[in-house]
């Protein structure tokens, strides 16, 4: 194994796996979620994880 | 070497989100639509309906569909007291909320193993204390402490229909912060123990992982205040608030358990895919 087992080697092995456009497309995706979770919440979406929302103690009432 | 460790928290978010949506369809859903028709059978009675709801639905609702749901609880206030009973200002019926929430449980328990027990996981194990099944509970731990327990210092569990007194506007940053700081803690509280546990052995360790939890205890108590308000009784209140923060943990130890499995039906499988070396001497945090 070319990297040691640290948190260092863990990173340098995920740079060398995955390709620069894995790379993208992974953090283009998360910030797609992360922009529909943030900001596409309209009371639709909102309201139907009601009970979601309370079983997951993230309540807003 | 990252894909096999993504799916395997995947498959352990799976095995997690399975449970919890269970729970959200047999305990969550039955229970908060039955406090829900609590509060609003309470708060006819009182007979200010109309003004509760809509002042109710524009302070808390706060900044995220703020202006839709406002108007919407407006149109529908009038017909909606008339009707008696029900669920609460919604834009949606009662079972599309039962089944989103129960896809939302399931899906709760894959974005939480995937980003926790999938990619922190790949980076933070050879940082994370302990033998290899212990990692997977710690990191359990570490996700409950950072998604769920330390903004719940601030902000715990509000039991459906409790008035809270500080608004969304503030409540939304300060439960972002609060898991900020409650990753920080768990980060700092691994990094210090087993730097210490080098240096100066295992009780000083031990001190060193207490102190982090300890700072970030101190942050909740300076932190705003949010006084609680609701209809139910307190006892339900409480038993509510203990089930929906049981739920988590129960969540969290599931996917730990789960990955801790997975781990092992792996490592039997191809033992070449997964790292022996430095494995039962203690690794460094860096």
């Amino acid at each position: 194994m070319a990297t040691a087992n640290t948190v260092n080697g863990r990173i340098e092995r995920a740079r060398t796996e995955l390709s620069p456009t894995q790379m993208a497309a992974g953090a283009l995706f998360i910030a797609a979620l992360g922009f529909t979770l943030l900001f596409v919440q309209d009371p639709l979406v909102h309201d139907s994880l009601h009970n979601f929302r309370h079983a997951a103690g993230i309540a807003c009432h | 070497m990252f894909a096999q460790y993504l799916t395997r928290g995947v498959k352990a978010g799976l095995v997690a989100g399975l449970v919890f949506g269970l729970f959200m369809a047999v305990v969550a859903n039955p229970l908060v639509a039955y406090a829900d028709e609590l509060n609003h059978a309470t708060v006819e009675e009182s007979g200010h309906s109309h003004e509760a709801e809509s002042a109710h639905s524009h302070e808390s609702e706060g900044t995220h569909s703020h202006e839709s749901e406002g108007t919407h609880s407006h149109g529908s206030g009038d017909s909606h007291a008339g009707e008696g009973g029900g669920h609460h200002d919604t834009a949606v019926s009662m079972a599309v909320t039962k089944a989103v929430s129960v896809a939302a449980g399931g899906l709760w328990g894959v974005v939480l193993g995937g980003a926790f027990f999938g990619v922190a996981f790949f980076f933070l194990e050879p940082a994370i204390p302990g033998p290899d099944a212990a990692k997977s509970y710690l990191m359990g731990l570490a996700g409950f402490i950072t998604v769920s327990g330390a903004p719940w210092l601030v902000l715990p569990p509000a039991a459906p229909g409790a008035e809270q007194s500080l608004s969304v506007a503030t409540r939304l940053p300060l439960y972002a912060g609060m898991m900020l700081a409650g990753a920080l803690a768990c980060l700092s509280a691994g990094y210090a123990y087993t730097r210490l546990r080098e240096s100066s052995g295992l009780p000083a360790a031990i001190v060193g992982a207490v102190v982090p939890f300890s700072l970030l205890a101190a942050l909740a108590v300076v932190a705003p205040e949010n006084a609680v308000h609701g209809a139910l009784s307190p006892t339900l209140e409480t038993g509510l608030t203990g089930l929906f923060a049981f739920g988590q943990v129960l969540l969290w130890l599931v996917l730990a358990a789960a990955h801790a499995w997975f781990r092992l039906s792996s490592e039997s499988e191809s033992e070449s895919a997964i790292p022996t070396a430095g494995r039962d001497s203690a690794p460094a945090a860096d």
